[in-house]
């Protein structure tokens, strides 16, 4: 999984497609409503002049209409007009009405009463219809044709509808472009991230590709490439400065020990026996800086690369120099860690431990990255305890813990988790956590281990 | 055993020399590859090769070494212990590798170790017929009684021993007791085979005329 989907900041492109949905939804409905007035007043005047040059024709028409027909209307009864292919739901109407108001003649579809009594020219209203009236002859007679409400709303509608329609399509189809060129314009974004991800700051093991960011993808991005690729650059030549340090300061510091330490063995079998207490004493103090150099180049190295991989507590535990300590190892406790940095951690450990006063010293696998030291010395007081884990916690070391403690602590951090100093009724025991995340690879599982399954090493 | 030890520190150097001949090794220590050169062709037990040396890689000359068809056992000696630092120690051909500082202690126990694997068994206990030799506790018994044997004699029977089932030639074995620098009588090898005999049995070493001496393989 991407970091920047972990991270739980808010996302660029989520954010940003979130804003296009509401601008795709106010644009479309900003353009519906803006196109329902503009149809409605345009609809409604098409239609207005269509019912004008309707009755008009239909004027022409029944202006020249018999002089029967209209004598018999005269006679009190007025005669329905029927258009030879007229359908029941006629929507348009007309009617002739006379000087004293009564309906002369009238379309299948018009209604049997006259739209007005009094002549009304122009538009006019009815409950059902708009009415458009004009006189039809000198004589006073009134022609007014008709619409139903229904069908100009129908009318209107439909042109609203389509206008809407179109609208909401054009949003749509704008949101999915413009989704697609947020996603193409943060691509550049997702890929500097990755090479990010994939850069080998300092590891001389990196391909060419993986130690550099490669050219800026957009005018934008320059900045921060040049940016990471300065800082990149200054990275990788101090981890190469401390690298070169840290080899040669192993170098200048180990085989001197070494050579130290081959003398001593030497001298021990060459001296007087008088001598030969003393010289192991020294031979004792020179295996205690061993493990102190060791640590200390270790703790220091940590900082460029840290080499997890499983650990079999018992195999390391069975390298330390141990003297003058009984060491247990729970039977097929497995850590997951550095173990180098471990070894040199349990090193010093075993050395406090056993200069406090410890003649056992027990290592148990609370866990996969969970190791718990505890000793039969004479352990620490409560307050005392307080005040040590105190010190682990601020780091401020210096004059508040031992080497071991302050080394174990470094050992911890550098895996990513602390040390914990545990309560304790008989001896002192902590707890060194090495931190958590994915497993190394080919990292057994925890191995639980119960108080009766230890043996000495 | 005879050991090629190849350390330019002169602490480190002159400790371990001295320490690996109380434990009865020869020692031949050079500080360069200028002064190993000197010794091509000389036959050792084991190489004990520092990585770093004040003319070259130590590492470089045992994958040429190797690179010849030397199948002497090494062991690295180096203040380089990274994973990947190891994992190319042995691939450049050595058999075990010993990261500084160590105890010469450790370091006697991997060449014994050295010694048994190269022999192609785990046990330091070696028996020829009545005669049983433990090269780890450097002691010899003839029919479970314990001889006593003197530093050279230990040195010529080891080197036989290590090569049980070979001819070694008297030449090479000469150098591989007494190293390349020491003095030695001209008989001074027969005499060492005869006590050898005289004390072990007559039936342990034999002597292939105009070759050298064999100990069989042991049973």
């Amino acid at each position: 999984m991407r970091g920047w989907r972990r991270s739980g900041a808010p996302s660029i492109r989520s954010r940003l497609a979130w804003a296009l949905v509401a601008w795709a939804m106010v644009w479309g409905l900003s353009v519906g409503a803006a196109v329902w007035l503009v149809a409605e007043n345009e609809v409604v005047e098409l239609l207005d002049d269509r019912l004008k040059a309707s009755g008009e024709l239909v004027a022409t028409i029944v202006a020249a209409a018999p002089e029967a027909s209209l004598a018999a209307a005269a006679g009190n009864a007025h005669v329905t007009v029927t258009a030879p292919n007229a359908s029941s739901d006629e929507r348009f109407a007309w009617q002739v009405v006379g000087t004293d108001g009564a309906l002369l003649m009238r379309s299948a579809a018009a209604p049997t009463e006259a739209w007005h009594r009094t002549a009304t020219s122009g538009f006019t209203m009815d409950r059902d219809w708009r009415i458009y009236g004009m006189a039809l002859a000198p004589d006073g007679r009134m022609l007014y044709a008709g619409q139903t409400l229904d069908e100009r709303h129908e009318a209107t509608v439909e042109v609203a509808l389509s206008a809407a329609l179109a609208a909401l399509a054009v949003g749509l189809l704008g949101h999915v472009w413009l989704r697609s060129r947020v996603r193409s314009e943060l691509r550049p974004l997702i890929t500097l991230s990755d090479r990010l991800e994939r850069l080998g700051v300092g590891d001389p093991h990196s391909s060419a590709d993986m130690a550099s960011l490669g050219p800026a993808e957009r005018a934008e991005l320059r900045p921060i490439h040049e940016a990471i690729e300065a800082l990149t650059a200054r990275l990788t030549e101090r981890i190469a400065n401390e690298r070169a340090f840290s080899e040669h300061a192993a170098h200048a510091l180990r085989t001197p020990l070494a050579g130290i330490d081959a003398q001593l063995a030497v001298a021990m079998r060459e001296c007087p026996a008088t001598l030969v207490d003393r010289l192991q004493r020294v031979r004792d103090g020179s295996r205690r800086l061993q493990g102190v150099v060791a640590a200390l180049l270790g703790i220091f190295r940590s900082g460029l690369e840290l080499e997890r991989r499983p650990i079999d507590l018992r195999q390391l535990a069975a390298h330390l120099p141990v003297a003058g300590i009984e060491v247990h190892v729970a039977a097929g406790a497995c850590l997951d860690g550095d173990a180098d940095l471990l070894a040199a951690a349990l090193v010093n450990l075993l050395d406090n431990a056993e200069r406090h006063g410890a003649s056992a010293i027990w290592l148990e696998a609370a866990g996969p990255r969970l190791l718990r030291v505890h000793d039969d010395g004479p352990g620490a007081s409560p307050a005392r305890r307080a005040e040590l884990q105190q010190a682990l916690d601020d780091q401020s070391y210096a004059g508040a813990t031992g080497l071991g403690l302050m080394l174990s602590d470094r050992v911890a951090r550098v895996h990513g988790g602390r040390l914990r100093l545990l309560d304790d009724a008989s001896g002192f025991t902590l707890e060194i956590d090495l931190g958590s995340g994915p497993p190394s690879p080919a990292a057994p599982p925890a191995q639980p281990q119960g108080p009766g399954n230890t043996s000495p090493m | 055993m005879r050991l090629l030890l190849l350390e330019d520190d002169a602490t480190l150097g002159s400790g371990l020399r001295d320490y690996l001949r109380t434990e009865g090794h020869r020692v031949d220590w050079c500080r360069t590859l200028r002064e190993v050169a000197a010794l091509r062709g000389e036959p050792f037990d084991a190489l004990l090769v520092d990585w770093q040396l004040p003319d070259g890689s130590g590492l470089q000359w045992l994958r040429d070494h190797r690179a010849a068809g030397a199948v002497t056992p090494a062991l690295m000696l180096t203040a380089r212990d990274r994973l990947q630092e190891r994992i190319e120690g042995l691939d450049a051909g050595a058999d075990d590798y010993l990261v500084k500082p160590f105890a010469p202690e450790e370091l006697v126990a991997r060449l014994r170790a050295i010694g048994r694997r190269v022999n192609g068994g785990n046990a330091s206990l070696r028996r020829f017929g009545p005669v049983s030799i433990d090269l780890a506790s450097r002691s010899a018994a003839r029919d479970g009684l314990r001889i006593e044997l003197t530093a050279r004699e230990w040195s010529v029977l080891e080197a036989l021993v290590l090569r049980a089932g070979r001819i070694v030639p008297k030449q090479d074995l000469e150098r591989l007791v007494l190293g390349f620098d020491s003095e030695l009588a001209s008989n001074a090898l027969e005499v060492h085979v005869s006590a050898l005999r005289r004390k072990l049995g007559r039936e342990l070493i034999e002597t292939v005329r105009g070759l050298g001496y064999r100990v069989e393989k042991p049973a």
